[in-house]
């Protein structure tokens, strides 16, 4: 096996690893700073001196510097694919929460005889009973 | 518990059936007529629909909530739920689709279990009968049968038919419950919810009526390759 396999089988389980673990601690996004800014130094490093992409790629058992370009691409690719996805259901829990609350601010009671008359029937039974707030704070509890 | 009201007995002043329901106004109003004609508590959560499914739901005598934005299944099954845990003296849960496939005497004996065993959650199925199950369209069959194998959560909890609409529960699991999928993969959901907390779970087997209608609004089989892969990320997210 070619270095440049172990690398990028080594970068992909890193990938699920990262990706696995509970993201959006104050560690990670410290982490993805520093990989960022590494790769920011990587940059300018290759843009000066290009053929040394190609002396790190025959180091690794690729040919020419591009086809390591390429690789790390695609990786890179991988993972922003991945983690915009993670980031969206975030998004998208919360969203649903929000339009939730909003729904049940705005609920409507049918407005037929026999329903008012039942619910009114059930709150006085409720009240003989001496625990009215009992289900609210189970309500608390549960969230 | 019975309460006389204009002369109608009602056996189940504790239960609240929840029907999500996106774009169903040509059944809805006849849906919620039947389960009114038992169960007085009825809460509807139009899911954004682009009909007008909320304001029949609400002249047939049901709650109404009305989601401004279409969420999802899932979403507005924990809606529906939400609302009725809030109501004064709801005990059972009861999750009822809107387009008619359910029986409300199916609904009835799962309360009667709920309420004469030692369970938490009573969810139907299918496939509990042979002769029951060769009315299940048979790409449908072979498919919810796969999905049933591949989940061994569904297989360790006993669970036949893990994707069916009807289930009936009591208040602790309602207190409890908190779906996150919105959309369909909420059925997987509810079932790693039961595994997870220990509710205690049991089967009742069910019909389930495919008219032309509710197999034109019934989701596309390829879509569990979506509900697997939900299934896979989930628990992967902060919440």
């Amino acid at each position: 096996m070619n270095w440049i396999q172990v690398l990028l089988l080594v970068a992909a389980m890193a990938l699920v690893a990262f990706l696995l673990r509970s993201r959006g601690s104050v560690q990670a996004r410290a982490w993805v700073k520093v990989g960022y800014l590494l790769f920011v130094l990587a940059g300018i490093y290759a843009i000066l001196r290009p053929d040394d992409t190609t002396v790190l790629a025959n180091l690794v058992g690729v040919r020419r510097g591009t086809d390591l370009m390429l690789y790390a691409l695609i990786i890179a690719f991988a993972f922003t694919t991945l983690s915009t996805y993670m980031r969206f259901r975030d998004v998208e829990l919360r969203y649903a929460r929000l339009a939730r609350a909003i729904a049940l601010e705005g609920a409507q009671e049918p407005t037929d005889e026999r329903s008012r008359e039942e619910k009114t029937t059930l709150m006085s039974a409720r009240a003989k009973k001496n625990k009215p707030d009992e289900r609210s704070r189970e309500e608390k509890q549960a969230r | 518990m019975t309460c006389i009201l204009w002369g109608i007995e009602t056996r189940y002043p504790d239960v609240w059936i929840v029907v999500p329901a996106f774009n169903e106004a040509a059944v809805i109003g006849e849906v919620i007529s039947d389960v009114r004609s038992v169960f007085d508590h009825v809460v509807v959560v139009d899911d954004g629909s682009a009909d007008d499914t909320g304001g029949i739901a609400h002249r047939a005598g049901a709650h109404l909530v009305r989601h401004p934005v279409n969420l999802g299944q899932g979403a507005a099954i924990q809606t529906g739920v939400e609302y009725a845990r809030s109501q004064p003296g709801a005990e059972v849960f009861v999750t009822f689709d809107a387009d008619g496939q359910h029986r409300v005497k199916d609904v009835l004996r799962m309360i009667d279990r709920l309420r004469t065993e030692d369970v938490d959650i009573v969810i139907g199925t299918r496939f509990a009968e042979p002769e029951a199950s060769t009315k299940v369209p048979f790409v449908k069959r072979v498919v919810l049968r796969t999905a049933v194998l591949l989940s061994v959560r569904s297989r360790r909890l006993g669970l036949s038919d893990a994707h069916n609409g009807l289930r009936v529960f009591n208040r602790n699991v309602a207190q409890r419950l908190d779906i996150t999928m919105s959309g369909m993969s909420h059925a997987s959901e509810f079932i790693a919810l039961i595994d997870e907390n220990h509710w205690r779970v049991t089967e009742e087997p069910v019909e389930i009526l495919y008219t032309d209608y509710s197999r034109s609004k019934g989701q596309p089989l390829v879509n569990g390759v979506n509900i697997v892969f939900d299934g896979l990320m989930r628990g992967r997210k902060s919440r």
